[in-house]
């Protein structure tokens, strides 16, 4: 408490004659709102190519700035608490959790109250992949370890090393995906094929999607340690981050493949 | 220039909280002229201000969908917790300044995105509710609500992770648990409970938009899916919902009373650990209530009564402590207090009308009627606003720095407190005569005279429009020109956003660091003999 006390003394100290600002939010907020809702609905309900065209055009950039300068303020600007974002994170992670409760807990549902399972129309699934996605999965853990473990030690060389390679097993987890879908897809397993590849395609999508947030936060924890500079906080958020997509994997992999 | 740089881009949470209230009252006025059309519409069966009976339903999705999402929710816990609960803690901001200013702007985003309704062709017309398979096959443009309900809800989620950790890391060095203040405690439990539901609602809602536009056979039965998923997963957000707009506006009811009479908060520990706690504890397993004439076995509605019933003990600790509050008070009776006393009887009618509806034999037939329609008004939608509007009034000076004018205010207080009881009483009548919900045209009830009462409704909805743009005119007149405040604690509170900050507060809130002693309450008001 006495430390807290003296950090947001020191930042009232300092602060306490101006209004704070931060122009970044509000870009990404738009960013988000031409990005997804305006261009999806302008491809997919009024199809009109030119126009999604036109939103995704003036979303994209606005997404990628924003991010990138709240990164870039995150890193260098004093939080009243230090180090508190480390505290938020779980609690974002409990959202998180809920959300996939409710896809298993749709799933569990179709799948307990069904007839004959599989559905009609389900090829034989792969089992040699998604144990090599699982393998690949914890190596990712593993190292992401490794490099806070380096970076607790200033070794910055050492972390920025096995962050990369963090990342590169992120993309072949997503390759793998990428390859499976494919794969499906050509042989007539698509999402609206029965009620299984529903469920399939929206679960592993979704946390695939996590896979894909959780390699950009570290390309984003990337870029300034090549320039240099390092954040600790969020080295561990990303981290915690990585942890839990790593977590839920263990209980989507054995609920759709190996169930 | 600077003026944008210091409220449009601002982090400074009191600021943000300003934000959202210009947001919520705009969705407030928009959502609120929908209302007076429908009421219009009702005035006379037979079809006579819509075209058709699509376009009287897009009036219900933007009605239902904007109070609900686009004013409740973020007036309470966006407006009232940004700008209260840092300075009530003794902080100098949230604990997430950006990612509260993020918050404000998505919220925006999802209003922009629902006002774009009224200009692009294929309308929502889904009720704030979506069900499927409507929401499904319907022409109308179903992905603006779900995107809608994704932005606000993005927003409700992050505004929750920035407000536990607020609360739990923030307070002033000394402040315990047991001295936090009730507004605080309310809104710790409403975050709770809005950082667990939200997502369930963002899944659901994506599975409509992937069933609508993917293909994915969710809520498709031909395809083994379920029709009935939705409506769990819906209202396994939505029925906590209630809480989450319920507790906001109780804990500021806590601190406008307590303020108002000097007198502490009645059985602070039993309100806290009986009510906000039960409250939380009890919010998710109640939703099921809402499924009775969906389609459940009767053993399933026997439990889901006694579970419904069971959350009126925390909400009767939490009203017994309200009600406490009062003895022997020395009430001023302000525009903010009369507000609050509105509350006690709206939150009293609101709950004993909530009884019958939880009783499965008469809600298998209320269900749908106008009775479930004046029951929630009453006890969700207009206590929870007038705790809305009894909070601008109470924070107004710390907000502004200038009062609210009393004898316009009074005047609008009036208004809406007479216009929505004759609004609604009417329809708990014609409710339980069989006068269906969200019906357009009810030629088919010709025999019942029921346009006698909907004309008294109407009439009520004509009064409650007048006082709520003659408050409106009074908080943007008094925020430019009202009467100064002399000092930072106008009404004599305890709370540490009256006794430690200017008004209106500044950047940084406190001009010095706040720390408070192991004796100190915001409810100790022994120095007026109490």
């Amino acid at each position: 408490m006495a430390s807290e006390s003296a950090a947001s003394h020191a930042h009232g100290g300092a602060h306490a004659h101006h209004w704070e600002y931060s122009v970044y939010p509000f870009i990404l907020s738009f960013g988000i709102l031409f990005l997804v809702p305006l261009a999806f609905a302008a491809l997919f309900i009024y199809k009109i190519p030119l126009m999604a065209i036109a939103f995704a055009g003036l979303g994209t950039p606005l997404v990628l700035w924003g991010i990138a300068g709240w990164v870039s303020e995150g890193i260098s600007v004093k939080h009243l608490v230090p180090g508190i974002s480390v505290a938020g994170l779980p609690v974002f992670i409990v959202s998180e959790i809920f959300i996939f409760l409710s896809i298993f807990s749709a799933y569990w549902a179709f799948r307990l109250m069904a007839d004959v399972w599989p559905p009609a129309g389900t090829p034989v699934m792969p089992t040699m992949l998604p144990i090599f996605m699982t393998v690949v999965l914890v190596l990712s853990s593993v190292t992401i370890h490794v490099a806070e473990e380096k970076l607790e030690h200033g070794d910055v060389g050492g972390f920025k090393s096995w962050l990369i390679l963090t990342i590169v097993l992120g993309l072949v987890f997503l390759g793998c995906t990428g390859y499976e879908y494919t794969h499906l897809i050509s042989g007539g397993f698509v999402p609206g094929t029965n009620i299984f590849s529903t469920v399939f395609f929206t679960l592993t999508g979704f946390h695939a999607s996590h896979v894909l947030v959780g390699a950009c936060v570290f390309i984003a924890v990337l870029i300034p340690a090549l320039a240099g500079k390092t954040n600790k906080p969020l080295t561990q958020c990303a981290s915690i981050y990585w942890h839990f997509v790593d977590a839920i994997w263990f209980f989507v992999v054995s609920q759709v493949y190996f169930w | 220039m600077s003026l944008i740089k210091e409220w449009v881009f601002t982090t400074d949470h009191k600021r943000v909280g300003i934000l959202y209230l210009i947001g919520s009252i705009a969705a407030f006025a928009v959502a609120g002229l929908m209302a007076l059309i429908i009421r219009a519409e009702q005035y006379n069966s037979g079809l006579q201000i819509v075209d058709t009976q699509d376009t009287y339903n897009v009036f219900l999705y933007f009605h239902g969908a904007a109070m609900i999402l686009g004013f409740l929710i973020p007036g309470l816990t966006g407006f009232m917790a940004n700008f209260i609960i840092p300075l009530q803690i003794g902080a100098r901001d949230v604990a997430f300044p950006r990612l509260n200013s993020f918050s404000v702007w998505l919220f925006w985003a999802g209003i922009i995105l629902a006002l774009l309704t009224f200009v692009i062709p294929d309308k929502p017309d889904v009720m704030w509710t979506g069900y499927p398979p409507y929401s499904v096959t319907t022409a109308g443009n179903t992905a603006f609500y779900v995107f809608t309900v994704h932005l606000i809800g993005f927003a409700s989620i992050l505004a929750s992770i920035n407000f536990i950790v607020t609360i739990i890391y923030m307070r002033a060095p000394g402040m315990g648990w047991n001295q936090l203040p009730m507004f605080s405690w309310c809104t710790f439990g409403a975050f709770i409970i809005q950082l667990i539901f939200v997502p369930v609602l963002a899944a659901a809602v994506t599975m409509l938009l992937l069933d609508k536009y993917v293909g994915t056979n969710f809520f498709n039965p031909t395809n083994g899916g379920d029709v009935l998923l939705y409506q769990n997963l819906f209202w396994f957000y939505s029925h906590p919902a209630v809480y989450v707009i319920f507790l906001p506006a109780m804990g500021a009811l806590y601190e406008i009373v307590s303020t108002m009479g000097k007198n502490p908060v009645f059985n602070y520990k039993a309100a806290v650990y009986g009510g906000v706690c039960g409250i939380v504890i009890v919010a998710g397993e109640v939703w099921v209530h809402h499924l009775y004439v969906a389609g459940m076995p009767d053993w399933l509605r026997i439990g889901q009564m006694v579970t419904t019933l069971l959350i009126s003990v925390p909400v009767g600790f939490m009203v017994i402590s309200l009600w406490g509050t009062l003895y022997r008070a020395a009430i001023t009776y302000n525009i903010a207090m009369l507000y609050a006393a509105a509350c006690f009887f709206l939150v009293l009618l609101g709950g004993l009308t909530g009884i019958p509806l939880a009783m499965t034999v008469l809600t298998v037939n209320l269900s749908e009627t106008s009775f479930v329609h004046a029951h929630f008004h009453f006890v969700m939608a207009i206590f929870a606003a007038f705790a809305v509007f009894a909070s601008v009034y109470f924070w107004f000076p710390k907000m502004t720095g200038r009062s609210a004018d009393t004898k316009l205010g009074v005047l609008a207080f009036w208004l809406n407190n007479i216009g929505v009881q004759v609004t609604f009483w009417p329809l708990f009548i014609i409710g339980l005569q069989g006068m269906p919900r969200r019906y357009a045209d009810y030629d088919m009830f010709a025999g019942l005279n029921f346009e006698k009462y909907h004309h008294i409704s109407t009439y009520g909805a004509i009064l409650t429009a007048v006082g709520a743009a003659l408050m409106i005119i009074n908080w943007v007149w008094s925020a430019a020109f009202g009467e100064k405040v002399k000092n930072g604690n106008p009404w004599g509170s305890n709370g540490l956003e009256w006794t430690h900050a200017a008004c209106p507060a500044g950047p940084g809130n406190f001009p010095e660091d706040v720390t408070v002693g192991p004796e100190w309450s915001a409810y100790d008001y022994s120095k007026y003999g109490k």
